[in-house]
């Protein structure tokens, strides 16, 4: 009979659990979390002064909608946090084909809101599965890449991940939803960025997107063929000269600068806010939320927002560093950069140095999809820093 | 990977350098000049239409009123934010809703693209009830469409007075251009002809204007500001009676039908003009062909409006009372005679030989009664419109250099406009020798021959008179001769409810009638003549008013008249009457003219005969009436 020798003692499953938890919760990035929550929260708040006007007998329409979004983002970003990133990378493959069905599905099943198809209506939430795609995305490029990383020198990686994008960029871009097609170009270019790709491929696809662009915008259309919506080529093109035509195409962007403009140090206050109040603004509450802020709260308003944000992208890059693997890596990096991105365009846009585009100011803007899938992209940062410095102590 | 980390840490603190900076020169340095713009921004001013005066008749029924209307406006600017696609669908479905031609609304709205595109352009007037329903509840389908109420003329009385009163439509380019500092701004209604026209600035009250603020599409955000509450327009009051004026155009009718049942198939028209003979207020002026103004409320259509001013519709837009000019004929002769008691040319009792013809410096000129012979004096001659025995006095004023029967023509009011307020106004000719030789080439011409003379003491050749002028005249000669201003205006009144008494804030205040200083005895041989013409049993319109209870004084004329019609070129008589009653203590004087309408006794004395009936409420049938063929 064996001698049991300092045998250590099995612990219960709870007790595993309660460990587990504990060193979960330990590295838990909570500057992250803190960031994060105070930014919807201040979002909400802001949203709530924004939208008073807006539907007549109900001034808390859209606080109390996004309320909802906020719990069950927050249940999510919890659950995301908690699951292991190798769990998407094995199932990259079924991840795709779904986000590839759910976009066709928008053709299919879509209302046309305001001249484009986005929403698939699900009774109580109308879901806009680009905004799902962007998770997909950023976690499919990352397995892909990373399961390359011996490879990545060559054409065939670079040309493979652009290859997976591009099914999905064309079916969001003929939404048509120029804004997120953006935001999947970010990912596409922040995945072979962290993955690592030489600087010469990144090169030549900044100098072949370059083409498209002017192609898309000048000689297309002179040729006679328009890719682009008409109204999407004006404002592009309005970006570049916005006094062509004030009431038109950069209608917006004129009275979003005025509004930003007015808010001066310390805002016009809600009821004197009259860019908001009155409508001038178009889609205040949405892609323009910032210019209503700003009008609102002027400059030290805006100041705290872009401040919160410094401190996520600021969290996200040291959670770049500390992540246990490439894959955990490319995925965090990923995220930061097409948040930069989604951030500049859209407060860009209201401040006139970025075209107007349409994308929602991540975690502020009224809109379910945006802010569930912002909040569980933050889950997987959380997941990537906390499974890093758990992979770190050991 | 360190490397690249990095990389996204400088991205990120340019990309927030970039958004810190650019908001701290928005907000901070140029915070001023976008508050200053975010102010402009929301406040709108609006004008709100007010309602529109009244016009009433001499007793305060009321011939013009506001009625309630729709208007649907389409506003420019935002209709270029249409799609274009969409907007040609919504042209069309508009263009069939409200029955016109997409190529008119679409034109109007061009040109209001290019002159003021924030102020909407009127589609169109007085739209039904169901279609207005329809927009309404159809609007979001109908982007840059609005529905605005209004006021629309509302013409009582049917379309009587039709070219007195005229008509309102909005202000054209060019009338905005001369009458903006007047305060009027475009899109305003505006009174184009008639009384409308002239007193616009009383009848159209007071704009409102206030501020509102509105979101940028242009959609009302509260409660309106007043800085001036509109002021609804003054009622005017005219000179004119309805029944009288309504019995003067039924009687023009009845004249028309008259002269054709005579024969006279040109006869087409005429006026007739019926005014108190102290004041010069006018209580009827009558035009035939009519109209009915109700065609310039709501949507004009451009080929009714066409009709109006056509030439083979005779022009009914043309008030021939003020702006027709015909040659007097023979109702001019009491001037004549005047003129020649007044210069000492021709005493009362001269005895003239009165022939069936007279042959002058190698010409003939006829009498109209071939076989007269006999001596006249001049009563006998005016009664009996002899035209010889005034060819010889003719000949006498020809003798003088002076021109003595054009000045006192002039006196009395001829070759002038009578400064009646209403227009335009023809002041027709009277010919001089000055005149002739200013106006023609050839040597032939320019001179001035005793034919003319002649010609011109019957009231033929180159005189051009309006039925408005001649009725002066014999206004004077019945007032004892003062020369009064005819004037359609009584008084301009605040405008009151129902049944409360009126409150004058101007009366008309005309000139005062100006004595032209005639001989008291002279205008009594007139008069007297006048007074044989109606009574006498050689008197050209005693078939007509000798049996009537109330003393009429007047004369006839039938003024030949060379006259272009469609298919027809020659010439035709112009019938007259001209005079005035009750003989002994003048009231109202009348003058009917019946384009082409033959003698002066077979049509326009009838047709003269049942204003005074109307006036004197006398019922036709009670007294004879027999009409003759006389000059």
């Amino acid at each position: 009979m064996a001698t049991p020798v300092n045998r250590v003692p099995q612990p219960t499953r709870a007790q595993a659990a309660a460990w587990e938890l504990g060193a979960f919760l330990r590295h838990v990035d909570y500057l992250l979390l803190l960031a994060t929550g105070g930014l919807v929260a201040y979002g909400l708040w802001l949203l709530d002064a924004v939208t008073r006007n807006d539907v007549p007998g109900d001034p808390d329409y859209y606080v109390v909608r996004q309320l909802t979004y906020v719990a069950v983002g927050g249940l999510l970003l919890a659950l995301a946090s908690a699951v292991d990133l190798d769990v998407y990378r094995r199932v990259r493959v079924p991840l795709y084909g779904l986000a590839l069905a759910l976009l066709i599905s928008v053709f299919v099943f879509a209302e046309e809101v305001r001249g484009s198809k986005r929403w698939i209506e699900l009774g109580f939430f109308n879901f806009q599965p680009s905004e799902l795609g962007k998770i997909v995305l950023v976690v499919v490029l990352a397995g892909f890449v990373a399961d390359r990383r011996q490879r990545l020198g060559e054409w065939r990686t670079t040309l493979g991940v652009v290859g997976i994008a591009i099914p999905l960029m064309v079916l969001v871009f003929k939404e048509p939803d120029f804004g997120t097609t953006l935001i999947y170009g970010a990912i596409v270019v922040g995945a072979l960025f962290f993955g690592g790709a030489p600087w010469r491929h990144l090169a030549v696809l900044a100098v072949v997107a370059g083409l498209t662009a002017t192609a898309l915008l000048w000689f297309l259309p002179s040729a006679g063929l328009e890719v682009l919506e008409p109204y999407q080529r004006e404002r592009l093109i309005g970006f570049v000269d916005p006094d062509i035509d004030p009431s038109g195409s950069t209608y917006n962007v004129n009275q979003s600068i005025t509004a930003v403009g007015s808010g001066g140090l310390d805002g016009r206050g809600v009821a004197n806010a009259t860019q908001t109040k009155f409508n001038y603004l178009p889609e205040h509450s949405t892609d323009f939320i910032f210019s209503s802020l700003s009008e609102q709260r002027g400059f030290l308003g805006a100041s705290i927002l872009l401040l919160l944000y410094a401190v996520i992208v600021w969290r996200g890059i040291k959670i770049v560093a500390v992540a246990r693997d490439l894959y955990s890596a490319i995925v965090a990096g990923t995220v930061v950069f097409a948040l930069l991105v989604q951030l500049f365009i859209n407060v860009g846009m209201t401040i006139g140095i970025a075209p107007v585009t349409g994308i929602p100011l991540p975690l502020v803007s009224y809109g379910g999809s945006s802010l569930l899938t912002t909040l569980i992209l933050i889950g997987l940062l959380e997941a990537i820093h906390v499974r890093g410095r758990l992979a770190g102590a050991r | 990977m360190a490397l690249r980390v990095g990389i996204l840490g400088v991205l990120a603190i340019v990309v927030f350098c970039a958004l810190f900076f650019r908001l701290w020169a928005l907000q901070v340095i140029s915070g001023e000049h976008y508050l200053e713009d975010a102010r402009n921004n929301q406040i709108r001013s609006f004008g709100v239409l007010a309602p529109r005066g009244s016009i009433v008749d001499r007793d305060g029924d009321v011939l013009v009123s506001n009625k309630p209307g729709t208007l649907v406006q389409i506003w420019p600017a935002a209709l270029e934010n249409v799609p274009l696609g969409e907007r040609e669908t919504m042209l069309r479905r508009l263009s069939r809703l409200l029955g016109l031609r997409v190529k008119a609304i679409r034109r109007k709205v061009e040109e209001r693209l290019e002159s003021d595109p924030l102020t909407p352009v009127t589609i169109s007037t007085d739209v039904g009830e169901l279609r207005t329903a329809y927009l309404m509840e159809h609007q979001s389908e109908f982007p840059s469409v609005q529905i605005t109420e209004t006021y629309l003329r509302n013409y009582e009385q049917a379309n009587i007075a039709a070219q007195v009163l005229g008509y309102v439509g909005e202000i054209s380019a060019e009338q905005l251009e001369s009458k903006e500092d007047q305060g009027y701004v475009a899109g305003d209604r505006i009174g184009q002809t008639g009384i409308e026209a002239v007193y616009d600035s009383y009848l159209r009250g007071v704009r409102g204007v206030g501020r509102v603020y509105v979101d940028a599409l242009g959609r009302v955000t509260s409660e309106r500001e007043f800085s001036q509450l509109p002021e609804a327009g003054d009622n005017i009051r005219l000179t004119l009676d309805a029944d009288l004026q309504r019995a003067a155009e039924e009687a023009l009718a009845f004249g028309v039908r008259l002269a054709h049942d005579q024969g006279e198939w040109a006869a087409d028209g005429g006026a007739i003009v019926a005014m108190d003979v102290d004041t010069g207020e006018l209580l009827a002026l009558a035009s035939n062909p009519t109209f009915d103004p109700d065609l310039y409320v709501g949507t004009v259509e451009a080929r009714d409006l066409k009709k109006l001013a056509d030439r083979s519709e005779n022009v009914p837009t043309l008030n021939r009372a003020i702006a027709g000019v015909y040659p007097a004929g023979s109702a001019f002769k009491p001037i004549t005679a005047l003129a020649a008691l007044q210069e000492g040319l021709l005493r009362p009792g001269e005895v003239i030989q009165c022939t069936g013809k007279e042959v002058i410096d190698g010409q003939t000129f006829k009498n109209w009664d071939p076989y007269k012979n006999e001596p006249m004096i001049l009563a006998t001659a005016l009664a009996n419109s002899c035209d010889t025995f005034f060819y010889q006095v003719a000949l006498r004023f020809y003798e003088r250099k002076d021109s003595p029967l054009q000045r006192w023509s002039r006196t009395m009011g001829f070759g002038q406009s009578t400064g009646i307020d209403l227009g335009p106004e023809e002041k027709g000719l009277v010919p001089t020798p000055n005149w002739r030789r200013r106006t023609f080439k050839t040597e032939i011409d320019r001179i001035w021959t005793s034919g003319d003379s002649v010609q011109l003491a019957i009231g033929q050749g180159d005189l051009l008179v309006t039925p408005l002028q001649m009725t002066r005249a014999y206004a004077m000669i019945a007032n004892g001769g003062k020369l009064v201003e005819p004037h359609l205006v009584k008084s301009v009144e605040e405008p009151r409810n129902e049944g409360e008494p009126p409150v004058v804030l101007r009366p008309y205040t005309p000139k005062p009638p100006r004595d032209i200083g005639l001989d008291p005895y002279a205008l009594r041989v007139v008069q007297e003549a006048l007074y044989d013409a109606t009574h006498a049993s050689y008197g050209t319109s005693q078939s007509i008013f000798g049996g009537f209870p109330i003393a009429i004084a007047g004369k006839t004329g039938t003024a030949e008249k060379y006259v272009r019609l469609p298919g027809y070129e020659g010439v035709r008589d112009q019938s007259w009457w001209c005079g005035y009653g009750p003989y002994e203590a003048p009231e109202l004087a009348v003058c009917a003219l019946i384009e082409n309408g033959g003698h002066g006794g077979a049509a326009a004395a009838p047709v003269a005969l049942q204003v005074f009936e109307k006036y004197f409420n006398v019922e036709p049938g009670t007294y004879t009436v027999t009409i003759q063929q006389s000059d």
